[in-house]
């Protein structure tokens, strides 16, 4: 009774009680859940950084504020890869998904590279590593974290991108593209948190 | 599994508008920010100035990347009430520990030569 | 449009692509059947189980402990083991049995309740099954090995659980199994919260949801915010003892009072998740037997989601006695004074819906009144606790552990008894004896009382908890020989409950559809019910929709088979394709969890760099995972299509065209 549809409703589902498809609202149930994680993952660096134990170095002299800004800016910059990546599957172009994948994970690794940067200049050149200090400990292991979380946003978004070559990927699938989406764009708004309370609120 | 879909067609609905161009405009804001930001410590203005500015260009940051990006302003409300539930109650529970470890009681004694204040041990 | 339709670029893209599938189980016994299920009847079945068999362990963990304390200076266990005791009965009981237990109702019950036919994701509840069975095996390996079992306390304060203080591999065992436990318990409650919201059968409006399905929503949505808290504290002490950080390492500006903080952050939202749905539960019994609506439906469900809320707000109650200051702990001392009103409003709509009705007292019906007098001892002692100067003597004493068995077996473990006698009927088609189940009753609630009553005053008496003896002139020596005679009449009512289970299971008789005349959506079904659980979708008109159903039959007859027909023009019912993956990444995980907690450290001299055994089988295990997930991913949710004939029974299964719904 219905004739073939040329548009899919991206944002629609008729068969769940809200509308929402299922996979979005787990999304969202989940990236509520991570807000919880990385909320006591960043309170446990801010009250490490309450009452800093006496002879610490100021964080600020460790610190690189512009490698900081620019990699901030490349996640940025991914996030935006990202909606046009969910954007052009929504139009079943996949030629368009593709490439839009391929530069969010360019970026994605230029993050990770500056970060496998940052740690090493941090535990060679001053002396911060993830044991001989709170400092450390809390910042290696929150920045750590998050990387981590990068670093499996990468791993799915190739996933995503080879998947798409088999022609197994089409535009009624973009709902996975979009949940992938979200995920990533999580990433980019936690390293926003923290590049303000750990490296910004440093400097003040 | 699923409810059943309904007898009805679907109505057919207006093509949406592209929102590439949008998403470019929030991404040259948001970078423009990051830009702010970066010049916002080095300006000689009181701490607790700075800290006002800096948290309310990453909340205006973040805001965008969850309405814009992450698509919230035009999808139904209840996804928005579900996450903000979760940043909420983050943010609550952030801002409490931060008052409990910053808490005179909760200095931490750094060497034995300096005991602590009688009235800290009572209270 | 139809031009568009006929395209060579929109036809091409509407050509089905086919998923990546290398094995499609369909066995509907035997043991691949079980390894492979994504029915959300048998995963509840697993849970229910799994939960049954580690009471039994935690049972007797507790026994060993009373009969330590049966009389002074007694030699029965060392002080050693009594550690190990009384940490794994409480590990046990919270995440291995109350929770699993708790797991198997909403597994099986709440899809039924909103008239669905499975969970949002059932591949994903599966998993959530596997990892739980893997936690739960972890957990326990301690007993098998040289280490022992974990024995810092259920609550693991740091800096008791550092390597420094306990460095053999019983606390690395604990930290994983307990992440384990809340990755499953994630996972499903992020299953529950989408099927709550998304799956409900057409009319079935929030307002008119049962209570049970609700609690269950409140409980998923505990569950989601509470547990990364614990997480990341597990993270933390795995950290400072697998890699030397400084997360409680005073000497290098640790704090150990943070790891209480987290853990209670997590604590004290999980104790209301293990008393939300034993509320449901008894929402849902007391207006059956009481053959009366619940009283004051709106404002249960209210107070519901404020003692969710609101519990996360009082977890410092825990640590009255830490030094936290006076505004603090006067702030957290209010908030848990807050949090009495609106359990107290739920008691007063319980005893609402019990007056004036037509009360019939079958064993559900007993094990819930006892759950109302019982939960409420507990809860008064509980507001004892919040005032802050009383509890700095009644904290870490007898005064406590009596409060919390209170609520939790006079609270939460009843209500899963009465649950399970009261849904045995619907699960198992059978019906459990009165007579032993009546029986089990009074034997359970006498023992119970014995054991816990003495402990008030035990505690006000200044005995310590967590101590394995005690000397002789103390005073205590009467309290605790009658709570081990309690203990053992407990062990014996609990015995009788579990065989008579056992007996009904196998040889009960069997009864008529809807044997208690009940009230929720659930009760419509044949017993047990079939896999596809609704042969049409039901139409909901009102709260307590079967009780509206059995009044309104000719309404419901017609729209029974107008729907029937609605659905075999859509193509039948679509049921899931079983999978083995859930099953497969389970097995990575115990693997990969094996290589994190158990296996040492390599030798510098044998293994020198980075590579050794112990990173080789994480690494082994973690790869496992990653295949199946990625297998997982692209075996894609398609599914078959059933034909079922006017009386319910199937015609015939139709594989042509596979399609995700």
């Amino acid at each position: 009774m219905t004739t073939a549809v040329a548009t899919i409703d991206h944002h629609h589902d008729p068969t769940t009680t809200t509308g929402i498809p299922n996979k979005k609202l787990l999304m969202w149930a989940f990236l509520a859940s991570d807000c919880m994680f990385f909320g006591c993952l960043i309170s446990t660096h801010l009250i490490y950084r309450l009452h800093p134990p006496p002879g610490t170095p100021p964080a600020r002299e460790v610190f690189s504020i512009e490698l900081t800004s620019f990699s901030t800016f490349i996640l940025l910059m991914s996030s935006l890869m990202m909606a046009l990546a969910v954007n052009a599957i929504q139009k079943g172009n996949l030629k368009s998904l593709r490439w839009s994948l391929l530069t969010t994970i360019f970026f994605g690794c230029i993050f990770l590279g500056c970060q496998v940067f940052e740690f090493t200049n941090f535990v060679h050149e001053k002396h911060l590593t993830i044991t001989n200090s709170i400092l450390g400990t809390t910042f290696f292991t929150l920045t750590g974290t998050h990387g981590l979380h990068v670093l499996i946003g990468v791993i799915w978004l190739t996933g995503m991108l080879i998947y798409s070559f088999t022609g197994r990927l089409q535009e009624k699938d973009a709902i996975d593209v979009e949940m992938m989406g979200l995920y990533w764009h999580f990433v980019d708004i936690v390293w926003i948190v923290i590049f303000t309370a750990v490296y910004l609120l440093e400097y003040i | 599994m699923s409810a059943p879909a309904t007898a009805a067609a679907q109505l057919p609905h207006a093509p949406e508008k592209s929102k590439f161009g949008l998403f470019v405009q929030i991404a040259m804001v948001l970078a423009v920010i990051t830009g702010l930001e970066l010049v916002t410590v080095y300006l000689p203005f009181a701490a607790w100035l700075l800290f006002t500015i800096l948290v309310v260009l990453s909340a205006v940051k973040f805001l965008f990347v969850i309405f814009v990006f992450m698509h919230l302003k035009w999808d139904k409300i209840f996804c928005t009430i579900l996450f903000f539930i979760g940043l909420t109650l983050a943010g609550g529970t952030m801002w409490a520990l931060l008052k409990l470890f910053g808490a005179e009681a909760s200095r931490p004694v750094t060497t034995m030569a300096e005991p602590p204040a009688a009235a800290v041990l009572v209270a | 449009m139809e031009a568009l339709a006929k395209s060579d670029f929109i036809a091409k893209e509407e050509k089905a692509a086919k998923p990546f599938v290398l094995w499609r189980p369909s066995a509907k016994t035997g043991l691949i059947s079980w390894l492979t299920t994504i029915d959300h009847k048998r995963i509840g079945f697993l849970y229910g189980a799994s939960g049954l068999l580690f009471f039994i362990v935690g049972g007797i963990e507790a026994l060993l402990i009373r009969l330590q304390l049966m009389v002074p200076n007694n030699t029965l266990l060392t002080s050693a083991q009594y550690n190990e005791m009384f940490t794994m009965h409480g590990t046990t009981m919270i995440f291995l049995v109350v929770m699993p237990i708790g797991a198997a109702f909403f597994n099986f019950i709440m899809p039924l309740q909103i008239g669905a036919r499975d969970v949002a994701f059932p591949r994903l509840n599966a998993f959530s099954f596997w990892t739980f069975a893997v936690g739960a095996i972890i957990l326990n390996l301690g007993w098998f090995m040289k280490d022992g079992a974990p024995d810092a306390g259920w609550f693991g304060y740091a800096p008791l659980t550092t390597r420094t203080f306990s460095p053999s591999h019983a606390i690395d065992m604990w930290v994983m199994g307990l992440q384990l436990l809340g990755v499953a318990s994630i996972a499903a409650a992020l299953n529950f919260i989408v099927t709550i919201i998304n799956m409900r059968a057409p009319g079935m409006t929030m307002m008119r949801l049962p209570v049970f399905t609700w609690m269950t929503l409140f409980t998923s949505f505990l569950i989601v915010l509470s547990f990364p808290a614990i997480t990341i504290a597990l993270i933390e002490i795995m950290m400072d003892r697998l890699f030397g950080t400084n997360f409680f390492e005073v000497s290098n500006g640790g704090l150990p009072i943070l790891w209480q903080h987290l853990f209670w952050v997590f604590g004290h939202p999980e104790v209301y998740i293990l008393i939300l749905p034993a509320m449901g539960i008894i929402s849902e019994i007391l207006p059956t037997f009481a053959r009366k609506p619940l009283f004051g439906y709106p404002i249960v469900v209210f107070s519901g989601a404020s003692i969710g809320f609101l519990g996360f707000g009082v977890w410092s109650h825990h640590m009255f006695t830490t030094g936290m200051g006076t505004a603090a702990t006067a702030a957290f001392a209010f908030m848990t004074m807050a949090i009495a009103v609106p359990t107290g409003v739920k008691m007063f709509n319980w005893i609402g819906t019990l007056w004036g009705g037509h009360l019939r007292m079958r064993t559900p019906m007993m094990f819930a009144i006892g759950f109302l007098w019982m939960f409420m001892i507990g809860g008064l002692s509980g507001i004892m606790h919040a005032a802050a100067p009383a509890d700095a003597q009644q904290h870490g004493s007898y005064f406590v552990v009596a409060h919390f068995h209170y609520v939790l077996i006079g609270g939460s473990l009843f209500a899963l008894f009465a649950g399970i006698h009261y849904w045995f009927p619907l699960m198992f088609g059978r019906k459990v004896s009165e007579f032993w189940g009546k029986l089990s009753f009074w034997v359970i609630f006498i023992g119970f009382n014995v054991t816990f009553f003495p402990m008030h005053f035990l505690g006000l008496e200044g005995m310590p908890r967590r101590t394995f003896t005690y000397d002789s002139n103390m005073g205590w020596n009467t309290g605790n020989f009658w709570a081990t005679m309690g203990a053992i009449t407990l062990g014996v009512g609990v015995a009788i409950y579990f065989i008579t289970l056992i007996y009904t299971y196998y040889k009960g008789e069997r009864t008529i559809k809807d044997p208690w005349d009940a009230r929720t959506q659930e009760w419509s079904l044949p017993n047990p019910p079939p896999e596809y659980n609704y042969a049409v979708i039901p139409t909901v008109h009102a709260r307590d929709s079967w009780w509206y159903t059995k009044r309104h039959l000719d309404e419901y007859k017609k729209e029974t088979s107008d729907h029937l027909k609605d659905d075999e023009g859509h193509g039948g019912i679509h049921m899931p394709f079983q999978s083995i993956y859930p099953f497969f990444a389970g097995c990575g995980i115990f693997i990969a969890s094996v290589g994190i907690a158990i296996v040492d450290f390599a030798d510098p001299a044998k293994y020198p760099g980075f590579w050794g055994p112990k990173v080789a089988t994480t690494i082994v295990g973690g790869a496992i995972m990653f295949i199946s997930v990625v297998l997982w991913a692209i075996e894609g949710n398609d599914g078959y299509h059933l034909h079922l004939n006017p009386d319910g029974s199937v015609r015939g299964e139709d594989h042509s065209h596979a399609k995700a719904h």
